[in-house]
């Protein structure tokens, strides 16, 4: 009986551990979201916890500051970085899970060994190469960047190893499929839950990267949405209202993604990290 | 029987193999080997994009290590940046971990929420705690006030260790949910006879936990410890926007009060693209950058290994 009660106290305590700290965690979200819906001048007046009315006047601001315009330039953005990579990734992902071929280790260790190169050494060749390429001021770095990425190729080469039986390839190869073939109808179909877990981490770290816009692009019609954030103080000026509304429409595209399939991002950021 | 299909299916294979590998190597090479030997060859040269190049041979790399005050505080900053939120986060990502590891209601929940933070663009980390940790409007200061633990606002930023605070509280506010996660996945991966086998023996929960599960999770730690010094020696966005972020703040001083928070990454930012363009000394810090996070990538295993070396024994 009493060892019963202190299990149900112990459970208690760690709601109540749980309960505080998420609360803390998630308490600065809170408050933005909570002033983009205040008149300027309000927020200063007191301490803000429950929204206000001015929602619709800040949203309107904030959109007539170009703010749908970085929408759809960070969504392009992400959206071709995540077809690129993943098909890229895919593809090398099959060929060194499932082949045996001359140089396959040497090309394994590669990926392997470029995966804790950080990108700052590339960064002013990148600029510099674009710049020749003629693509500066365009959108099309900021997707190439994630063409070649090394994690993701790791990832792939994971989750195919485990997920695309040897046999299924066997059989589909005697009834006459080519090798494109296979790699459509099988491998595609079979590594489904990982194709969505990269993908929803490309377009994450697509959709928050700052560096790289910040130096590639100049021109007001082609910020992406961290370079809005970045821009806010300028924009705004002291419509303090308009620049949080801003800042939660920053946010909340990502969180309700990530809400909505949290159960497959988080099995697959963890499969990564607890295998590698 | 395994190796026989498999040296058939290469053989039949052919060039197939290959032209999988190839949209890979060849994005590589053009987007990241290319630019980083560009760099590399950069680094030897005083250039500014536009005027004459000029060869310095290794004259870039010896100011910046023995004329550039800045840079050695840069890197002083980040080490010690990295000193306190690294720890923190992982003990807390893990002791998290494991209240959330048997509870039975509202795990998705709890994972979810405080999840929210690691996916939310940096950037706006930076500005939302320039906002709260403001000195006349900043909600920190408004709450400490209204309760009476302050008599006037607390100018934080303008604080250089209170400034070095709030990075750190930043770092560990963004990136606990994802340490918890990785270290719930790596709990739940765990054979459960191991606790039946501590619990017949008598052992608390709480001894379970440090004497059993903690050794065991020993490549999550080693994994996180690794990858947080790789990104905490990149840190960059949250300290600018703290400083560049709310208005009020002011001019958007580079590098906050005394360059208490100028890190590495936004030193490079500074010379390379930003006050200055000083590409070839920019690519210099980008290599040295490079050679100090290997280095402490590899201190980074060695020490994690000693440690369990001492709990076997």
């Amino acid at each position: 009986m009493s060892a019963k009660t202190k299990k149900r106290l112990s459970a208690v305590g760690k709601q109540m551990i749980l309960i505080v700290m998420t609360f803390l965690m998630f308490f600065p979200l809170y408050i933005v979201f909570i002033m983009g819906t205040y008149y300027s001048e309000d927020i200063f007046k007191g301490i803000p916890v429950l929204p206000s009315d001015y929602l619709w006047e800040n949203l309107k601001m904030v959109f007539s500051k170009g703010f749908v315009r970085a929408y759809i330039n960070s969504i392009a953005v992400s959206a071709g970085s995540v077809v690129i990579s993943v098909v890229v990734s895919t593809m090398i992902g099959f060929a060194l899970a499932k082949y045996s071929f001359r140089g396959k280790k040497l090309i394994l260790g590669f990926v392997l060994a470029v995966m804790m190169i950080p990108g700052q050494i590339s960064l002013i060749g990148y600029m510099l190469e674009m710049r020749m390429a003629g693509l500066n001021n365009t959108l099309l770095p900021l997707i190439f960047n994630w063409a070649a990425h090394p994690l993701g190729a790791f990832l792939m080469v994971q989750f195919i190893s485990d997920g695309v039986p040897d046999e299924l390839l066997e059989s589909a190869r005697l009834d006459g499929c080519s090798e494109p073939g296979l790699f459509f109808k099988i491998v595609i179909p079979c590594i489904r839950p990982g194709f969505v877990t990269l993908a929803t981490m490309i377009f994450l770290w697509s959709w928050n990267n700052y560096v790289l816009p910040v130096i590639i692009v100049n021109k007001q019609e082609l910020f992406t949405i961290p370079l809005m954030v970045n821009n806010l103080s300028n924009a705004f000026r002291s419509d303090y209202g308009a620049i949080m509304c801003a800042l939660s429409l920053s946010i909340l595209p990502m969180i309700v993604i990530f809400s909505l399939c949290s159960k497959t991002f988080i099995k697959g950021i963890s499969a990564g990290a607890v295998k590698g | 029987m395994h190796k026989k299909s498999k040296s058939r299916l290469g053989r039949k294979a052919g060039k197939w193999p290959y032209l999988f590998c190839l949209p890979f190597l060849l994005s590589y090479f053009l987007f990241s080997l290319f630019p980083m030997l560009y760099s590399f060859e950069l680094s030897f040269f005083d250039w500014n994009g536009i005027g004459q190049k000029v060869f310095v041979g290794i004259r870039n790399y010896v100011t910046l290590l023995t004329k550039d005050p800045l840079f050695l505080k840069s890197l002083k900053n980040t080490v010690i940046l990295m000193g306190f939120s690294t720890p923190i986060t992982v003990i807390l990502g893990m002791l998290v971990a494991y209240f959330l590891f048997d509870i039975g209601r509202g795990r998705r929940f709890y994972q979810t929420v405080n999840f929210f933070p690691y996916i939310t663009t940096p950037v706006a980390i930076g500005f939302i705690f320039s906002y709260l940790f403001d000195w006349q409007s900043g909600y920190i200061n408004k709450l400490l006030v209204a309760v009476g633990v302050l008599d006037e606002p607390y100018f934080w930023l303008q604080d250089e260790i209170a400034a070095k605070v709030i990075i750190v509280i930043m770092v560990v506010w963004r990136y606990l949910g994802y340490y918890m996660t990785i270290y719930l996945a790596a709990m739940t991966a765990l054979p459960g006879e191991v606790y039946e086998a501590a619990a017949v023996d008598g052992a608390g929960k709480f001894t379970i936990f440090c004497k059993v599960t903690v050794p065991m999770l020993k490549n999550t730690t080693m994994f996180l410890i690794v990858t947080s010094i790789i990104g905490g020696l990149q840190m960059f966005e949250e300290p600018k926007l703290l400083f560049s972020g709310w208005a009020s703040v002011g001019t958007g001083q580079s590098g906050g009060p005394g360059q208490t928070a100028l890190t590495m990454v936004w030193k490079f930012y500074n010379d390379a693209f930003n006050l200055d363009s000083r590409l070839g000394y920019g690519s210099a810090i980008a290599y040295t950058l490079f050679v100090i996070i290997i280095g402490f990538s590899l201190i980074g295993f060695k020490l994690t290994n000693r440690k369990e070396e001492k709990h076997e024994r």
